[in-house]
């Protein structure tokens, strides 16, 4: 998991007066399974496709193993990628969309079809190499668009939005398979998605992107757990973004309150965001709590309800798995390691996201 | 509403559109197994007709020409229009949308004007008429309808199939030829098929573009409406019918999205051998052919040759191998409709016709506008066979008989049926005759209508006095309620089948009549009538002139003279020829051969000039509409 297979460099493109990536540098080690998340518009497609060979960068540098690919065309890459919309040949039978590669490559018709059957047993779907594209599901669809592309044997396999038009529940297993796959075939994954749980499931390493800037590189536990921004913290998960004040190490004022926290460094009386999880705000009796408030929504989500409370002037999103009645005095109670502490975002582009957000 | 109509109602409805719409073609296929000539007569079925069809070498070559036409152009405007979408799909919105535009413009134009703007274009950059100018042109107006249809599916087209396709190793070139030129397949085919139903279809365009010696079917049957369409057209008509009915249906059934993969085992990508090479020795030996004949067609022809323009049917095709045996030159032969048709493209000069065979009025306006040469009578001693009184009748037209040959003429007069009408008929005075009262009909030409009229009234009938006229009008007016019809051709037919008991009809056309219909009778009014000829003339534009009077020395040789007279069966001039006619009744037939010293006040049509022709028509349409 160390070498840097993929190194992009100072990565800039614009579309017009658009600009999509600005001077980006990211690297992606070998075998890893690698998440470029973010809304619509980031940047995270045209980075992919910019590995793909299918737009070129305005400036910087594509490094592939060591070498610059970056004026590579798409059909010499040694990756391949799988389509949004699956991108089959409707033209073709199964078989014959998953040898297009082999036989380009001009592989005898004995080893194409060993590694048909393999390709197709590996997303379990054997016995379907005689049938026609549209006679498939779309989740069927999705593993033959698979299945076409590692029987390439790439060394990356690039994967953009492939889960989205899937149903909930499918969208659900073929995480699970994808999963199985990368550690069956041993290769790079680099996965586009919007969908942060989609993310959280299945990544090592998650790269939040927003408006062309990386936002945060980390495990999923870190993005969740400590995202490093407001824009983070908000586009993964539900979270209670509060402005509040640094008194000191380990001591924030939320809302005129103080609360106990466990960062520190923030220096004293500095102007901070505060990200607290909806599970990590408890509800205890209103004396009780450090704060005091009143539920004013109550919903039930099946694993949980989920409830507003009105506390401090703030409606704190809370999620807890005892039934609180609307109209109920309760207190807020939050445990110091659960108080995320952030710096105020320097940039007006961050501040932009925060509030479309 | 389900209710709104019976189910009875709505079933009679559906099946009197069915009726409209198809009881035309019905008519002509059930016509095209008529054994008998006239269509007014059921005479047993046959297959003659097609026989004879495959028989006629000219037909046969404007079938080829048409096909090989309809093919190619159908092809080459398929190449293009599919290339043409790919780079409009490639365009921006603003730009593609306007290119769209343009490329509509010329599918929703007039034929008429696309026709026109064509043979313009083809004269102002001196390009020679024929194969090659019809080529053209089909292809230029067949690539909108290729752009139409392939244009949506390009649009529907998942770009990710291309990159896809890229992606796994295929180069540019490679990815657009197996997987997007498959995707666009069907809206190709649908698009290939529509440009060759337009082509196959096309009349007018063709009409405009076409040179001497070269027809398609369509401009091969409407030469033919002189002397009416013979029952051959019917099957042929029959036989496109039924061809465009099978390639439409074969066009509705393409686009519809293949939802199962039949053939191939594992790895058939490359389909069944024997379809590719089938299909790409077609289209090289297409290609091939085009190319021959266009390289040929190009070529200023090295050895002699004789541009002729004549009428459609007016020529026995074995008169042109026997004059090409014996001469060694060659013929290119070309035929008109109408008078007015063949003038505009002689005096713009799309074709140097060495050889044509206008009506009288029209050598006369040629004579006037400088078109004609003088023809050297010393090259054509044969002249001398054509009866003296038919030179005195063309000085109406041609006063110093300088620059016309006649070839066919006849006379106009007044068909009847014996069991019908039991007076003797002599004058044009019974047209009038209430007892007749819809069983009248009259020729629908202007011309010949006021022709009838002012004879009646002791006036010339290339009058242009406006009392004279007016008076003739009037008497065309109280004429109208006993007229069963104004037609052309159909005065035989209704004749034949006893439909009418008098009728306006050529004499060329009564001999046919006569031996279908033996109450049928043919007179020549006392008040007189008109006697039309047709003549042989050379043209201004003609570059073989000696050729030209070679040819019409041939056309009056008395053995040329009577092939050609057997064959059209209008009455020749060609004294010489009738001697040669071994059955006595034709050849002292007064149909046929009247001897014109016996009638008074015969005339031929002259020309009447622009204003003469004008007040002619706006009578006429005052009379039509009453």
């Amino acid at each position: 998991m160390s070498t840097k297979l993929i190194n992009l460099q100072h990565i800039s493109k614009s579309y017009g007066d658009n600009l999509i990536l600005d001077d980006m540098n990211l690297y992606i080690r070998e075998n890893e399974f690698l998440t470029l998340l973010g809304p619509s518009g980031c940047g995270k497609t045209t980075t992919l496709r910019i590995i793909g060979g299918f737009e070129k960068a305005d400036q910087g540098i594509v490094y592939f193993d060591g070498l610059d690919i970056s004026q590579l065309p798409p059909n010499k890459r040694q990756v391949n990628t799988v389509f949004q919309k699956y991108a089959l040949f409707t033209h073709m039978s199964i078989a014959e969309n998953i040898a297009f590669g082999l036989k380009i490559k001009g592989k005898s018709k004995a080893y194409i079809d060993d590694k048909i059957n393999y390709a197709l047993k590996l997303v379990n779907l054997e016995g379907y190499g005689h049938r026609s594209p549209d006679s498939l599901s779309g989740g069927q669809q999705q593993r033959i668009a698979i299945a076409r592309a590692i029987v390439n044997e790439p060394k990356v396999l690039l994967l953009d939005e492939p889960l989205g038009a899937l149903d909930l529940k499918l969208r659900q297993d073929m995480q699970y398979e994808l999963i199985r796959l990368k550690n069956e075939l041993g290769i790079t994954f680099i996965y586009v998605t919007h969908d942060q749980e989609e993310a959280l499931t299945m990544s090592d390493t998650i790269v939040v992107m927003n408006q062309g800037y990386i936002q945060q590189i980390g495990t999923p536990e870190d993005i969740y757990n400590e995202p490093e921004n407001a824009f983070v913290a908000d586009f993964i998960g539900d979270s209670n973004i509060i402005d509040a004040i640094m008194v000191q190490d380990e001591l924030v004022d939320i809302l005129g309150t103080k609360f106990a926290c466990v960062d520190k460094g923030f220096g004293n009386n500095t102007p901070v965001d505060v990200v607290i999880r909806p599970e990590d705000v408890e509800l205890v009796a209103p004396e009780k709590g450090t704060l005091e408030g009143v539920v004013t929504h109550l919903i039930f989500k099946g694993v949980h309800y989920e409830m507003e409370v009105l506390a401090g002037g703030f409606e704190w999103l809370v999620h807890s798995t005892a039934l609180v009645p609307v109209g109920t005095k309760v207190g807020i109670h939050v445990d110091p390691f659960n108080i995320q502490i952030m710096n105020k975002p320097e940039s007006e582009d961050e501040e932009a996201a925060v509030l479309d957000e | 509403m389900k209710n709104f109509l019976s189910l009875q109602a709505r079933r009679v409805y559906i099946g009197l559109i069915m009726l409209f719409l198809y009881a035309p073609i019905i008519t002509l296929i059930v016509l095209s197994f008529n054994a008998s000539r006239s269509r007014a007569k059921w005479g047993g079925f046959t297959l003659n007709w097609y026989r004879a069809l495959f028989e006629n070498e000219a037909v046969m070559q404007a079938l080829y020409n048409t096909l090989a036409i309809a093919l190619l152009s159908s092809l080459i405007a398929t190449v293009i229009g599919t290339i043409s979408c790919i780079a409009i799909n490639g365009m921006k919105k603003r730009g593609r949308t306007i290119f769209m535009g343009i490329t509509n413009i010329p599918m929703l134009n007039a034929d008429i004007v696309t026709g026109i703007s064509l043979m313009l274009l083809f004269i102002s950059l001196g390009v020679r008429f024929g194969f090659n100018t019809i080529l053209l042109s089909h292809i230029t107006f067949n690539i909108p309808y290729v752009i139409l249809s392939v244009m949506p599916r390009m649009k529907q087209l998942n770009p990710s199939v291309y990159e896809a396709a890229l992606d796994l190793g295929a180069s540019p070139l490679k990815a657009y030829f197996k997987v997007v030129l498959p995707d666009l397949m069907p809206a190709i085919q649908s698009g290939f098929l529509m440009a060759f139903t337009m082509s196959l279809d096309d009349f007018i365009i063709t009409h405009f573009t076409k040179g001497p010696g070269i027809d398609t079917l369509s401009t091969k049957i409407y030469t033919e409406v002189k002397k009416g369409i013979k029952p051959e057209m019917y099957a042929l008509s029959t036989l496109i019918f039924v061809t465009v009915l099978v390639l439409l249906v074969l066009v509705n059934k393409t686009p519809v999205p293949e939802k199962k993969i039949r053939r191939l085992p594992v790895h058939g990508l490359t389909g069944k051998p024997w379809f590719k090479y089938g299909l790409t020795g077609i289209l090289l030996l297409l290609i091939g052919g085009g190319l021959i004949f266009g390289i040929t067609g190009l070529d200023e022809p090295k050895i002699e040759q004789v541009i002729v323009y004549n009428w459609g049917e007016y020529l026995d095709p074995e008169v042109i191998k026997m004059f090409e045996e014996e001469t060694g030159i060659q013929v290119i032969y070309d035929e008109f409709e109408t008078n007015e048709i063949m003038y505009p493209k002689v005096e713009a000069g799309t074709s140097a016709y060495d050889v044509i065979c206008p009506s009288d009025y029209m050598i006369e306006k040629m004579i006037e506008n400088d078109l004609l040469l003088e023809i050297d009578f010393s090259r054509i001693p044969n002249a001398a066979n054509i009866g003296e009184q038919y030179y005195e009748q063309s000085k109406a037209f041609d006063p110093q008989n300088k620059y016309s040959v006649p070839y066919c003429w006849g006379t106009v007069g007044i068909l009847y049926n014996k069991t019908m009408v039991e007076e003797p008929v002599d004058s044009w005075s019974i047209l009038w005759d209430e007892r007749y009262k819809n069983n009248i009909l009259m020729q629908d030409s202007v011309r010949d209508a006021f022709m009838v009229a002012l004879k009646l009234s002791g006036y010339s009938m290339n009058s242009i006095d406006k009392e004279e006229l007016r008076q003739a009008k009037e008497l065309l007016i109280r004429q109208q309620p006993l007229v069963q019809a104004y037609v052309v051709d159909q005065v035989r037919d209704k004749m034949i089948g006893g439909e009418a008991a008098l009728g306006v009809i050529y004499s060329g056309e009564a001999i046919y009549t006569k031996r279908e219909n033996s109450d049928l009778e043919y007179v020549i009014p006392k008040e007189g009538t008109n006697v039309w000829i047709d003549s042989w003339v050379i043209p201004k534009t003609s570059k073989n002139k000696e050729n030209a009077e070679t040819f019409i020395n041939y056309m009056c040789r008395a053995d040329i003279a009577l092939m050609n007279f057997e064959y059209i069966t209008y009455s020749t001039p060609n004294d010489a020829a009738r001697a040669l006619i071994e059955d006595e009744d034709i050849r002292n037939s007064t149909i046929a051969f009247p001897d014109l010293n016996q009638y008074d006040h015969l005339e031929t049509f002259t020309y009447i000039g622009e204003d003469g022709d004008a007040l002619y028509n706006k009578l006429w349409k005052e009379v039509k509409s009453q």
